[in-house]
């Protein structure tokens, strides 16, 4: 429901700013299927410090855990990673089920370590995005709901002055899961 | 059968010590409690703290465990470098990084760090069966 604060371009315009400003590119050259890896250069220091960057921007809290880990931790030990580190045929499907569009190359068999090249600034957008969605209804510190934005990235209480608080990316990545077991009973 | 996993990677000092200052949660978030002691405990702690990500880093390069890249991997915490009492480095692993871990099968691991000027590099070899 941020949507109605933050739109999807603004997030999209400050994922690249926070590409340009880490790497040190052009923000004109990067498109949202640039892959970070492949397409413009990016190494592992630079991930964290893009995420980083996300986080102060909006006042959000990435996810800790990659969603293979939380996967495993759900539907237990070899759900989603089997012996050769390659990902299991039933994570591969909710991978395409979660971010689909956004990893086209994604496919069954495929080694863990080739995931962090499909991330590319369209998913990393709509990584944002996921967790911009979950502001709450009501301000969790007075109970009101008077939204408001402030210099177009930070939503505000109009009534306390208190940042709004979003739910963390690990707890997103769970509530999702738990929905689409239930509704698809993949495992 | 054995096998043998190598992974190696190079950090640039300047560049993990200036995210480091931009991001008061950044050590906390990568590096554990006692390698912080270690690290802060040394002349330069910054060529401390990146050799010790670019072990973390050649772990996960060895092992194949990739980072998700939307978000901040825990598993860069659960890698956990110290030096024995010889001096020489050690790594121990816990969550998911020792899941990982077992699921082919590491019996041993080794790794080694350097470092000159503005770089620190390391090297982890794997040995599995
Ligand atoms: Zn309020």
């Amino acid at each position: 429901m941020s949507q109605n604060f933050i739109t999807e371009a603004t997030v999209f315009e400050e994922v690249k700013k926070a590409i340009a400003e880490t790497l040190n590119i052009d923000k004109d050259s990067i498109t949202a299927e640039s892959s970070l890896i492949k397409d413009l250069g990016a190494e592992s220091l630079d991930f964290l410090d893009i995420n980083y960057r996300l986080e102060q921007a909006f006042g959000i809290k990435m996810a800790r855990h990659f969603i293979l880990e939380h996967i495993e931790e759900m539907f237990g030990e070899g759900s989603a990673i089997d012996a050769n580190s390659r990902i299991t045929d039933k994570a591969v499907s909710l991978l395409q089920f979660r971010m689909g569009e956004n990893f086209p190359e994604l496919r069954a068999g495929m080694d863990m370590d080739e995931v962090p090249a499909l991330v590319t600034v369209q998913s990393l957008t709509r990584g944002v995005l996921d967790i911009l969605d979950s502001l709450p209804e009501k301000c969790s510190a007075c109970g009101n709901s008077e939204w408001q934005s402030e210099n177009s990235l930070r939503i505000k209480c109009g009534s306390c002055q208190e940042y709004a608080a979003f739910t963390n990316g690990d707890d997103l990545i769970k509530a999702w899961l738990t929905k689409v077991q239930e509704e698809k009973k993949i495992f | 059968m054995m096998k043998i996993l190598q992974g190696i990677d190079i950090v640039d000092i300047s560049k993990l010590k200036r995210i480091i200052q931009k991001n008061k949660t950044f050590i906390s978030d990568i590096f554990t409690e006692k390698e912080r002691e270690y690290c802060e405990s040394r002349k330069d702690p910054y060529i401390h703290f990146a050799g010790r990500f670019a072990a973390k880093e050649s772990f996960m390069k060895a092992l194949g465990t990739g980072f998700s890249g939307i978000g901040i991997d825990h598993l860069f915490q659960e890698i956990e470098v110290l030096p024995a009492p010889s001096g020489k480095p050690e790594l121990h692993i816990k969550g998911w990084a020792e899941k990982l871990a077992k699921k082919r099968r590491i019996r041993q691991c080794t790794v080694s760090i350097s470092h000159a000027s503005d770089y620190a590099v390391a090297s982890v070899i794997l040995i599995g069966n």
